[in-house]
């Protein structure tokens, strides 16, 4: 038992002991307790009057005792208070240094809760999204921040920023992200990418420019050649020369014509309109094409399903066409292509397997990288523009779907591509594909 | 009504139902909100691909006043609410149908763009309607916004804005009319500019109405029709009102 409770107790034994002989002395020995138990119960609940005064409004306490229960008492209570006073000036210091310190930042920083709902923000949020210091927290950032592509991302954030433009300024661009912490949290960081985006729409048109600007002239080489082809009085030694030349003026018109493309792909909102595409007659007319044009390799089509897509009928021809001719030109005669169409968890996959030459592994995630060459000698003499594979990759990310690439070096190659259930129509169904 | 109102309920679930149609709501208001902005880049951009997507992207809008029909419905049904929390379902009921057609002004911008994409354009390139699209997009933004914020103040200059609106499009209208009469051969695209501005004020008009809206959910007071003088005094009135007993 600690010192204080026993020298409380000595004191208590002492003082009713002296009570009692002087009762014994005057013939009253209860009379005497009684009277010195009272005057200790006094004196108690005088010192537990104190303290409740102490704890309820911070009075100092008036110090009677050096020593005993009821001093020790008093000088914790003292110290505890004064240790959370301390405790209580450090933390608002802390919380002024990184309000300053926030306050500086040129990214907006929000803090939100588990139901998405504002906690606090600094200055640049309110610059960057208009949000009003006194009157928005406890709003949910969705309802101030009303953009379609943000209240899908709140609803699901990925790790990536969703870009979208300024709700104050017309023409800024702000990309958004919603970093996870503690329980449910998330901190919101907006950043102005107007700049960046504007970089990249410089450069996106002055791709389409100079490919349009080149097409003029190219074909004006290309009609001169075909003409000096059919010139019947032109030396046999040019025939050749003649005819090459051709092919590489046919070829430099689809490459041209491939970045167009590519670039309008690029510029273009990220997701398909919705018209219903006749994948099965579509791949028919595909093969088919290709069928006449070589009997070799082997083409074969499986259609599994009778279901159909809804999105872009010229980009997913695009897709379709462009797979089927990489697996016909990296394919010897010999070999064979198997082009299936069939359903799988509610969506549909479209593959293209070929027993052709394949793809060094290492090389496969980078083969959709615009101009990207697996062996720049080989693949050049077959032709090809090399970028047909970022066209089925931008096409492919419009219609929300997925590329799966697999091979092995001299055995062949498999290339997948998975569309979502969302995106599978059945047979035209006018109101369905308009709803 | 404040925000924090929103919060006093004795069933959670009653408290989420009303929180999840605000949302519900202004995500709406948001898919509104970029469907004219498209509609008016198609025309500034001669962009008739652009047009024609806001048009077909218009039942999205539709699907979603349905949706928050029915949850409205639901609530009304189930819940039984009354006094700020009935006000505030009736003020959802009345708002999405404001902002169903304000989206269907916007798709007939889209289509009008759409069409105008492929003549000529005159050397401003459209310059008073973009100005008067700029000033309708504040109104739209200011309802909405004051929506959000059960924001009376904000939902009454929304109000006032309007009749800016109605000016511009007045003379927007004039200017037409004598082109047209300067250049017959320009009638049939000037028709069209005009129909354009026909729909940025009919929006304008649209988005009075949810700021009206907004006013009755704060303050009780059906103040529709009774003028601007007297829903200005109201409005101060209330503000006064509330410093006194917060």
């Amino acid at each position: 038992m600690p010192r204080r409770w026993i020298s409380q107790f000595i004191v208590l034994g002492i003082w009713l002991a002296a009570a009692a002989l002087i009762g014994l002395a005057f013939g009253a020995v209860a009379a005497w307790l009684a009277g010195a138990l009272g005057l200790y119960l006094i004196y108690s609940l005088r010192n537990l009057y104190l303290l409740d005064q102490v704890l309820e409004g911070g009075k100092r306490v008036p110090v009677f005792e050096t020593r005993g229960l009821w001093a020790e008492t008093f000088a914790r209570v003292a110290r505890l208070k004064a240790k959370t006073r301390n405790r209580k000036k450090k933390y608002n210091r802390l919380l002024r240094e990184v309000r300053e310190s926030t306050g500086a930042l040129s990214d907006g920083g929000i803090i939100l809760n588990s139901a998405h709902e504002i906690i606090w923000f600094n200055p640049a949020a309110t610059r960057l999204l208009g949000l009003d210091p006194a009157r928005d927290i406890g709003n949910r950032i969705d309802n101030l921040l009303r953009h379609p592509d943000f209240v899908r991302y709140v609803a699901a954030p990925t790790g990536e920023p969703v870009v979208v433009p300024s709700p104050e300024d017309e023409g800024d661009w702000l990309a958004v992200q919603l970093i996870p912490y503690g329980q449910k949290q998330h901190l919101a960081i907006v950043r102005d990418v107007t700049r960046e985006r504007r970089l990249e729409t410089a450069r996106r048109d002055f791709v389409a420019n100079a490919s349009h600007e080149l097409r003029s002239p190219l074909t004006v080489i290309a009609g001169y050649l075909d003409s000096l082809a059919e010139d019947e009085g032109l030396p046999a030694s040019w025939t050749r020369p003649i005819a090459e030349m051709q092919r590489q003026a046919e070829r430099m018109t689809q490459i041209l014509r491939d970045l167009i493309e590519l670039t309008r792909l690029d510029a273009a909102e990220r997701r398909a309109p919705q018209r219903f595409v006749d994948v099965p007659a579509m791949l028919g007319l595909i093969v088919e094409e290709f069928r006449r044009r070589s009997a070799q390799p082997r083409l074969g089509l499986h259609l599994d399903t009778e279901a159909g897509l809804l999105g872009s009928e010229s980009e997913l021809h695009s897709v379709f066409h462009n797979l089927i001719s990489n697996a016909m030109r990296f394919t010897p005669p010999t070999g064979t292509i198997e082009v299936h169409w069939r359903p799988e968890n509610g969506g549909t996959v479209f593959d293209v397997i070929d027993t052709g030459i394949g793809i060094p592994e290492e090389q496969i995630p980078r083969i959709t990288e615009r101009f990207y060459r697996v062996d720049p000698g080989r693949s050049r003499a077959s032709g090809g523009t090399g970028l047909g594979l970022a066209i089925v990759k931008h096409a492919l990310q419009r219609h929300a779907a997925t590329l799966e690439i697999s091979s092995r070096e001299g055995e062949g190659s498999r290339f997948s591509c998975h569309f979502p259930a969302a995106r599978v129509a059945a047979r035209a169904n006018p109101a369905k594909a308009a709803g | 009504m404040e925000i924090e109102d929103l919060g006093h309920h004795i069933s959670r679930r009653f408290n989420e139902d009303l929180e999840h149609v605000r949302s519900s709501v202004l995500a709406m208001g948001g898919l509104v909100e970029e469907q004219f902005d498209r509609a008016i880049q198609a025309l500034a951009e001669a962009n008739s691909e652009l047009g024609l997507r806001v048009a077909e992207d218009d039942v999205k809008v539709n699907r979603m006043e349905v949706s928050i029909d029915e949850e409205c419905s639901r609530i009304l049904a189930t819940r039984g609410p009354t006094a700020s929390d009935l006000r505030l379902v009736v003020a959802v009921i009345k708002t999405i149908t404001d902002l169903e057609r304000i989206g269907d002004e916007a798709e007939k911008i889209g289509v009008l763009a759409a069409r105008l994409a492929s003549v000529e354009r005159p050397s401003t390139n459209y310059r008073e309607l973009r100005n008067l699209a700029r000033h309708v997009k504040q109104m739209v933004r200011g309802a909405l916004n004051a929506f959000a914020r059960l924001d009376a103040a904000a939902a009454l200059e929304v109000f006032k804005a309007d009749d800016t609106v109605d000016e511009e499009y007045e003379s927007i209208y004039r200017q037409g009319i004598t082109f047209m009469m300067e250049d017959a051969g320009a009638i049939s695209r000037i028709m069209d500019t005009t129909w354009v501005a026909r729909s940025l004020e009919r929006i304008g008009d649209h988005a009075k109405n949810i700021a009206e809206y907004v006013i009755f959910m704060v303050h009780g007071k059906d103040l529709r029709y009774t003028g601007l003088e007297n829903i200005e005094a109201e409005v101060q009135q209330a503000s006064r009102r509330r410093e006194v007993h917060p």
